[in-house]
């Protein structure tokens, strides 16, 4: 089917490529460890495919539990995960997790805002990750 | 007010470091930024304006033929610093929702740098896969 819309040209499909489904997730799951073992922030995420979805855990000074992330390829015709976004609602505060591979590596962007009254500044903070072994 | 439970380390003030009250100064996000690749297929500009309570990114999309430009209309963005403690703007989210596509706006500041993250899902049944796409800005 030749998508009828687009935004700009890069939502067309390059000639000879089509789309496969399901995404392929093979490049982003397992466990992935902060490189900084000082960090602040996110220590560690698990990536798991289940039923066909991906899902995250995130752990940093506390553990964030499990929500749903969404994988992302490089192009429309393509089918290799390559980034993947997840939201988690803690009330007060919120946190989109918005990541992609780099080679070997798995960059982590978070963006962080707050709804408690504290005062705090909304802010960025970006980690890298791997996988040991 | 008491901060309840930091679910990373960064997410708690420095020692006798007040609480800024949020972002106070757009001025290194603010500006019109020009991808570096003049033949993007991706974003070709941003307009970034507004003060942080009305803080908008206007995006223009690479056109086919390259002479013309998909204009994306403005949009709210949320404004974000380096740490909780800086009242300085220096990264931003926005989304975009053009209906048979989601966009999915985030980008921060390095070095005079915007680099811009999108996050596309498509909504339309075209069987597109949704895509990343990474691109760098300058002013």
């Amino acid at each position: 089917m030749e998508p009828s819309r687009i935004s700009r040209r890069r939502d067309l499909p390059e000639a000879g490529l089509r789309p496969l489904a399901p995404v392929d997730l093979a490049p982003l799951l397992g466990i992935w460890v902060n490189f900084d073992l000082k960090s602040r922030g996110i220590a560690r995420l698990e990536l798991e495919e289940r039923q066909g979805g991906l899902t995250v855990r995130v752990f940093g000074a506390a553990y964030w539990g499990e929500v749903p992330a969404f994988p992302f390829t490089d192009g429309v015709g393509l089918h290799a995960a390559v980034a993947f976004n997840a939201f988690y609602d803690f009330g007060g505060v919120r946190v989109t997790l918005a990541c992609y591979l780099n080679k070997r590596l798995l960059v982590v962007d978070a963006y962080t805002t707050f709804h408690d009254g504290s005062g705090r500044s909304p802010y960025f903070a970006r980690d890298h990750f791997y996988i040991p072994g | 007010m008491e901060v309840a439970t930091l679910m990373r380390a960064e997410e708690g003030l420095p020692e006798g470091v007040a609480p800024p009250g949020g972002i106070a100064d757009l001025s290194a996000l603010l500006g019109t930024w020009f991808n570096t690749d003049k033949n993007t297929g991706g974003v070709v500009r941003m307009v970034l304006a507004g003060m942080p309570a009305d803080f908008t990114v206007h995006a223009f999309g690479a056109g086919s033929p390259p002479s013309q430009e998909y204009d994306w209309g403005s949009t709210g963005a949320v404004a974000y610093a380096s740490g909780v403690a800086s009242p300085d703007g220096m990264a931003f989210s926005a989304t975009y929702d053009f209906g048979f596509v989601e966009t999915f706006l985030a980008a921060y500041t390095k070095s005079g740098i915007l680099v811009l993250d999108t996050f596309n899902v498509f909504k339309d049944g075209s069987g597109r896969s949704n895509y990343f796409s990474r691109e760098f800005f300058h002013r």
